[in-house]
C-alpha cells in the first residue's frame, strides 16, 4: 500500500522501519505516553462527572432557580412561588430530564438526649427516590414516603448523638420566615449513611410539606427549584434559556457551579494540578522522544550527505525527516488513542477500586466521593490530549528536522 | 573528447583549519575539463584528489581562485543554486556505492530524475535502456543489501548518467570490488563515455582504472604534478 505513495513519502515510510527496534520503542514511547495521560485525565474527569452528578442529584441540578438574594444569605424567607407551574414549564424544555423543588433551612432537632444544628432539606420522595444518590444510602428504616407527613431521614452519626432508632420521635424547631419559632413533632423514618461528617451528622431529610410547615412557607412555594439535564453540557444554554421565560425572569437562574462553589472550585484547583502533573510526565515521554529522533537523524549523517550531493535540495531533504517524524508522531498517537480508550473503557464497565488505595473517606462540600471510579472520556478531551501531544512531538522533531540539512558534506563524505 | 569546457578552474586553492593546524590541501590549481573526457585524478592520499573533486562537484568551496562549470562561474553560488547545479549536471559515483538503502534498485537509480521532475513514464524507458545496457535487468526490484557490490556499483553508475549530466565525478569507484568486477565497471564507464558523450571524471590510486583513462592527471601535495594525454 505504501509503494504507492509518492516519493518522497515512499522513503520516509520505508526508512521509519530501517531501524525497526528504534522505531518500535519510540512509537510506544508516544503511545504510552499519550495513553497514560488518557487514562488519568479520563480517571480524574470520570471522578468529577461522579461528583458533580451525586452533588447535583441531590442538591438541586445542574442549573437552579431562586430567590435573587437566596445565594448571598440564605434564607427562608428567600422563597420561589408558583414552584409548580415554574416546573411545568422547564419540563418542556428539550433535555431536561427531571425537575426539582427543594426547601433548604437551618433547624435544630432536639431529643430528650439532646439538640444539633442541621441543615433540613424538604424534598418530594418521588423525585428524590429515582434522582438522588442519598435515598440509594438508607441502612436502616426506609426512605421517605410521603409529601406531607411528620417523617424524617436522618444521618448514622446524627442517630448515634442523639440516641435516636428508627419510628423515635424527635423535634424540629426552626424561625419559620415571619421569624416566628416553630418546632414540628416528627418520627424517624430512616437513617442513611453516606460517608461525610457534614451529611451524616448535620444533615436530614423531610418531605416537602412537612418543611414548609416548619420554615412558615406558603403552599408551592421552594426555596430552590431545579433542573437536571441529560447533558450537562447544556447547562449555560438552559440557564439562559429559563432567565427569559415569564414566571422565572425577576428570579436568580444558576448553574451549578455558582450554587455549589466547593466543587466547582476543588474541580478547578484538582484539574488545574493535574494538568501540571499531565504536563511533566508529557515533557518527560517527550524529551526520550526527541533523543530518539535526534539520534536517529544524527547517525544519518552520510545517507543525508549523498542525498544532498546527488542534488537533493536541502527542504526536501527536511521534508523527507519531517514525514518520518510525522508518520511516527501520527501512528504513535493512534496507538495512544486506542490504547488509552480501551483502559477507560475497561474501567469504566468495571469500575476501578480506590478504597484499597486511600484509608479514609473522602468528600468535597459535603459531598462523598465515590471509591469506585469509572474514568470518562470525551472526544473532546482524547482530540484535545492527543492534540497536544501529536503537536508537541512534531515541533519537538523540528530542531532534528532542521539540522538534518545542515551538514557539511564534503565531510560526511570524506 | 571536444574543445568545449566543462569545467574551467583558475588558481583554485583550498586551506583547512588554522595557526599551526593550518593544512594547504590544494595549491592555485589551473585546470580545465573537456566534454567527454574521460580522465582519472591520481596522487597519493593526501594529496588533495578528494577535495579537489568535492569543489568541482560544489561539495565544497574554495578558499581562492574562480571555478566555472559550463561558463558559469560557481565560486560564489549559493548553496540552494549549487544543489540544483548538482541534480541537472553533475552525477556522483562514490566509493562505498552511497545507494538508499530503503529503496530498490530501479528507484535508486531514478532518484535524481525524480528530483528533476522526469514523468514516471519518461524516467520508467530511461532506466530500463540503461539497466539493459548495464547488465541489471531483472534486478530492478531489489534492495541494495540484496545486490553484490559490483551490482550495486552498477546501479550507482546508471543513478549518475540517467540525468544525462555534463559531468560525472567519480570517487575511486573500483576501490570496494575484485579487480574482475572493476574491470568491468571501468569497461561499462568507458562504454557509456563513448556512446554517450559522458565526461568522466575518476579520483583513483587503481592502476586498471588509470590504464583506461585518455587523460591522467596526477596530483601531489595539492599541486598539479602531471597532466598527460
Amino acid at each position: 500500500m505504501f509503494d504507492a505513495l509518492p516519493p518522497l513519502a515512499r522513503v520516509s515510510w520505508r526508512s521509519l522501519w530501517r531501524n525497526r527496534r528504534r522505531t518500535i520503542i519510540t512509537l510506544s514511547s508516544i503511545a504510552f505516553g499519550l495513553a497514560l495521560a488518557l487514562f488519568m485525565v479520563g480517571l480524574a474527569e470520570g471522578v468529577y462527572a461522579k461528583l458533580i452528578d451525586d452533588a447535583i442529584r441531590l442538591q438541586s441540578g445542574h442549573v437552579t432557580v431562586m430567590h435573587r438574594k437566596y445565594l448571598d444569605a440564605p434564607a427562608s424567607d428567600l422563597f420561589v412561588r408558583n414552584s409548580g407551574a415554574m416546573r411545568r414549564m422547564m419540563e418542556k424544555i428539550p433535555g431536561v430530564e427531571r425537575t426539582k423543588a427543594l426547601v433548604m433551612g437551618q433547624a435544630l432537632v432536639k431529643t430528650p438526649s439532646g439538640a444539633v444544628g442541621v441543615m433540613v432539606m424538604g424534598v418530594e420522595p418521588a423525585v428524590e427516590r429515582a434522582a438522588s444518590p442519598l435515598a440509594k444510602k438508607i441502612r436502616q428504616g426506609k426512605y421517605l414516603s410521603s409529601n406531607n407527613g411528620p417523617e424524617i431521614i436522618i444521618g448514622q452519626a446524627l442517630a448515634d448523638r442523639l440516641r435516636l432508632r428508627v419510628g423515635k420521635k424527635l423535634v424540629v424547631a426552626a424561625n419559620d420566615a415571619n421569624g416566628q419559632m416553630i418546632e414540628e413533632l416528627c418520627r424517624v423514618r430512616g437513617i442513611f449513611r453516606m460517608d461525610t461528617d457534614e451529611l451524616d451528622g448535620y444533615f436530614v431529610q423531610v418531605p416537602i410539606g412537612f418543611a414548609r410547615r416548619v420554615f412558615g412557607l406558603p403552599r408551592d412555594s421552594a426555596t430552590e427549584v431545579g433542573v437536571i439535564l441529560h447533558d450537562p453540557d447544556t447547562r449555560h444554554a438552559v440557564a439562559d434559556l429559563l432567565a427569559q421565560l415569564p414566571g422565572i425572569k425577576g428570579y436568580g437562574v444558576h448553574t451549578w457551579e455558582k450554587v455549589l462553589p466547593e466543587i466547582s472550585g476543588y474541580i478547578r484547583l484538582d484539574r488545574a494540578s493535574n494538568w501540571i502533573f499531565q504536563g511533566l510526565l508529557i515533557f518527560l515521554v517527550l524529551f526520550t522522544i526527541f533523543n530518539t529522533i535526534f539520534m536517529s537523524v544524527m547517525e544519518r549523517g552520510r545517507e543525508f550527505g549523498v542525498l544532498l550531493a546527488i542534488g537533493t535540495a536541502p527542504m526536501r531533504l527536511r521534508a523527507q525527516v519531517f514525514l518520518e517524524a510525522l508518520f511516527m508522531d501520527l501512528l504513535g498517537c493512534v496507538l495512544g488513542i486506542i490504547i488509552g480508550s480501551a483502559g477507560v473503557l475497561y474501567f469504566k464497565l468495571n469500575g476501578l477500586d480506590m478504597s484499597k488505595m486511600t484509608k479514609s473517606e473522602m468528600s468535597i462540600g459535603g459531598i462523598g466521593m465515590e471509591m469506585i471510579v469509572r474514568p470518562a472520556l470525551t472526544p473532546g478531551i482524547v482530540g484535545w490530549v492527543g492534540g497536544l501531544i501529536f503537536a508537541v512531538t512534531l515541533i519537538l522533531s523540528l530542531y532534528p528536522v532542521w539540522k538534518s540539512a545542515k551538514i557539511n558534506v564534503a565531510e560526511v563524505l570524506r | 573528447m571536444t574543445d568545449k569546457h566543462v569545467v574551467q578552474l583558475s588558481g583554485v586553492s583550498k586551506d583547512y583549519g588554522e595557526g599551526a593546524g593550518l593544512v594547504h590541501a590544494l595549491k592555485g590549481i589551473d585546470l580545465e575539463l573537456h566534454a567527454g573526457d574521460f580522465i582519472t585524478l591520481a596522487g597519493p592520499s593526501g594529496s588533495g584528489k578528494s577535495t579537489l573533486l568535492n569543489i568541482i562537484g560544489g561539495l565544497d568551496r574554495p578558499t581562492a581562485g574562480r571555478i566555472e562549470f559550463e561558463g558559469v562561474d560557481i565560486t560564489r553560488m549559493t548553496g540552494s543554486a549549487l544543489s540544483r547545479l548538482r541534480k541537472e549536471r553533475i552525477g556522483f559515483i562514490f566509493q562505498a556505492y552511497n545507494l538508499i538503502p530503503v529503496l530498490t534498485a530501479f528507484e535508486n537509480a531514478e532518484y535524481v530524475l525524480v528530483l528533476q521532475g522526469i514523468p514516471a513514464a519518461e524516467r520508467r524507458a530511461r532506466i530500463s535502456a540503461l539497466f539493459n545496457d548495464v547488465g541489471l535487468a531483472g534486478l530492478e526490484d531489489r534492495f541494495p543489501r540484496e545486490l553484490s557490490g559490483g551490482q550495486q556499483q552498477r546501479v550507482a553508475i546508471v543513478r549518475a548518467i540517467a540525468p544525462a549530466p555534463a559531468l560525472v565525478l567519480a570517487d575511486e569507484p573500483t576501490a570496494n570490488v575484485d579487480s574482475t568486477t572493476g574491470g568491468a565497471l571501468m569497461d561499462l564507464m568507458a562504454k557509456l563515455n563513448r556512446e554517450k558523450g559522458v565526461t568522466f571524471l575518476f579520483s583513483t590510486h587503481d592502476p586498471l582504472v588509470m590504464g583506461r583513462a585518455r587523460r591522467r592527471i596526477v596530483l601531489k601535495d595539492g599541486r598539479i604534478e602531471g597532466d598527460t594525454r
